[in-house]
């Protein structure tokens, strides 16, 4: 499998989509920080959007509960959509699975590929929003969900395990994505499919009388950082959230694998 | 009694889409070092037979041997020392034709990348090798496909039509270059729809049509079969000449599209011609209608089977 891998993070590293993406993660949450630092009136209906020119770990939090709504399913999957259903676009299943190389070892190292790259992505968007906040607009104390005023030695860890909470549904995305790449076998459906079920899950999150069903969409988990912010921290919500994310994770990498191991290659 | 071990062993293979039978009971013996050639016109079953050869489909039932190995037990190493390509080769496009070989190269391992060059060199695609894929031709294609086969160093190389597509002198290129290679001692397996591709290159070939397997033998033994050769003449008066041709002992002729055509031995053929001119019948043109292998090919894959002369011996005993 750690052939396949290196064959897919080589084939990866040759796209200049992949290099952009990770460019647009580094360089854009400098632009979106210096921008809404520059704007005279905050987001104030935003969480955490009055308090963005008050502390520089306002921002951070601000602009993560902004990207969980599209930006965090697109990144993912910009790969983890696109990634096996390219091999169907261009008609290369038979160029690879001609060469004594198993499904098992192509889907396993496609997913990991997907998931490094998701984590990645994750990690330079954090480093960079966090690092130019606390640049551009300081390190003042946050004020925390509840009233209560974070200290600026305890709200960097804080900040930074609420961007590290969204890696869970962040995931949980990547295996959608790729369960949407092996079956549609069209790269646009891979890549568009999981944005418009983002928006959908939390556009029905939002009606009234859902509460039950609200729990097990996949953009809730994105939220549970909220439990970190509070005076009395609570870690059921964080529980649940990595619960429902490798739920969705580990059904749609079965339904995905299945799928792969049991099709006639018969296209390109 | 000491046979050459076999390359591909395959007994009984069927594969049904439906209720539509795409490969019928195929049995198939290619022996090491052989050049062995599938026949048939499109839809007759070749290129699903090569899918399940490389494990890119299942067949319903029978079993397959690869250089000693099946699927079943071996999975994906049943391909070790095979390589080859089914129907045109695909790469990334937005790569060059050298990183995709790279990419090739990394998942066979081994010392796949030490041959690049060389496969590059073999298929003459050198100068051209940085070129993005994207803006090949296709003949550069099928040349970079047996360069990607190549790097796998095979014992037995499976090409699904490669000629296909290509202009007449690509044709010529690629099947010189099959021919070096086969030289070479490898054992190749050729699918093909074109008789005289087949008849160029290979041992042995098996007949396929619409799924089941219609001859299998020695091109010696499919030449011995087949019919007399065919011409086409024109004259300054058909009719008169059919006249004679009908009265000319050991001599098919029929009048079709503004001409004669007459099938007869090189002999007989000669004779009519000198008895038209000694009659005063002007010959306007004469020309090969059909090689004698081109018409078997067609009286095997397109007319029914009844329709077949009696004398044919249809598949050999695989060995």
């Amino acid at each position: 499998m750690g052939t396949a891998l290196l064959w897919e993070l080589r084939k990866l590293g040759s796209q200049s989509r992949t290099r952009y993406t990770l460019l647009v993660c580094l360089l854009a949450p400098i632009a979106i920080v210096a921008v809404i630092n520059s704007q005279q009136r905050p987001p104030k209906d935003t969480l955490y959007g009055r308090y963005v020119h008050e502390s520089g770990y306002a921002m951070p939090l601000l602009v993560l509960g902004f990207a969980a709504q599209w930006v965090f399913p697109l990144l993912t999957s910009i790969v983890a959509g696109d990634i096996f259903a390219s091999e169907d676009q261009h008609g290369t299943w038979k160029t690879i699975l001609t060469r004594s190389v198993s499904r098992s070892s192509i889907f396993w190292a496609k997913t990991l590929a997907s998931a490094s790259f998701a984590g990645l992505t994750l990690t330079v968007f954090a480093a960079s929003t966090i690092a130019s906040s606390l640049l551009i607009v300081g390190t003042q104390p946050l004020q925390g969900l509840g009233g209560q005023l974070i200290p600026s030695a305890t709200a960097l860890p804080l900040v930074v395990a609420s961007w590290a909470l969204a890696l869970a549904p962040l995931l949980g995305f990547t295996g959608l994505a790729i369960l949407l790449s092996v079956k549609s076998r069209n790269p646009s459906v891979g890549i568009v499919a999981p944005l418009v079920i983002g928006f959908v899950m939390q556009l029905a999150g939002s009606l009234g009388g859902v509460d039950l069903l609200r729990r097990f969409f996949l953009t809730t988990p994105f939220e549970s950082w909220h439990g970190l912010l509070v005076e009395h921290r609570f870690y059921g919500v964080i529980e649940q959230g990595l619960l429902v994310s490798a739920g969705w994770l580990l059904v749609c990498l079965a339904v995905a694998y299945t799928s792969l191991r049991r099709r006639d290659i018969t296209g390109g | 009694m000491n046979e050459k071990p076999l390359a591909v062993d395959a007994v009984g293979i069927t594969k049904k889409y439906g209720s539509l039978v795409a490969v019928n009971e195929l049995s198939m013996a290619v022996a090491e070092g052989e050049v062995y050639g599938v026949l048939g016109p499109n839809g007759a079953g070749k290129t699903t037979f090569l899918r399940m050869l490389f494990g890119l489909i299942r067949p319903d039932s029978g079993t397959l041997e690869i250089l000693g190995r099946t699927w079943q037990q071996d999975g994906p190493r049943a391909l070790d020392g095979v390589a080859g390509f089914i129907e045109s080769p695909k790469f990334y496009p937005y790569l060059t034709g050298r990183r995709n070989l790279e990419l090739l190269a990394g998942l066979d391992g081994g010392g796949a990348a030490s041959r690049i060059d060389g496969a590059i060199d073999r298929v003459d695609l050198t100068g051209r090798d940085r070129d993005k894929v994207g803006g090949y031709s296709f003949g550069m294609r099928q040349r970079l496909g047996m360069a990607a086969a190549l790097l796998r160093d095979p014992r037995l190389l499976v090409l699904d039509e490669p000629a296909n597509g290509l202009d007449p002198a690509g044709i010529r290129d690629m099947r010189a270059l099959v021919k070096r290679l086969a030289a070479s001692g490898l054992t190749v397996l050729l699918s093909s729809h074109n008789m005289d591709e087949v008849e160029e290159i290979c041992d042995n070939v098996t007949i396929m049509r619409t799924g089941d397997v219609v001859y299998h033998g020695t091109i010696d033994r499919l030449r011995e079969q087949a019919p007399q050769q065919a011409h086409r003449i024109t004259t300054a008066d058909n009719a008169a000449a059919l006249a004679l041709g009908d009265a000319h002992p050991n001599l098919q002729i029929v009048a079709r599209d503004g001409a004669l055509h007459a099938r007869a031995e090189q002999a007989v053929i000669d004779g009519y011609v000198a008895r038209l001119v000694a009659a005063g019948i002007a010959v306007r043109g004469l020309a090969l209608d059909e090689a004698p292998l081109e018409a078997l090919f067609f009286m095997l894959t397109e007319t029914s089977p009844q329709s077949v002369p009696s004398a044919f011996e249809p598949a050999g005993a695989v060995a």
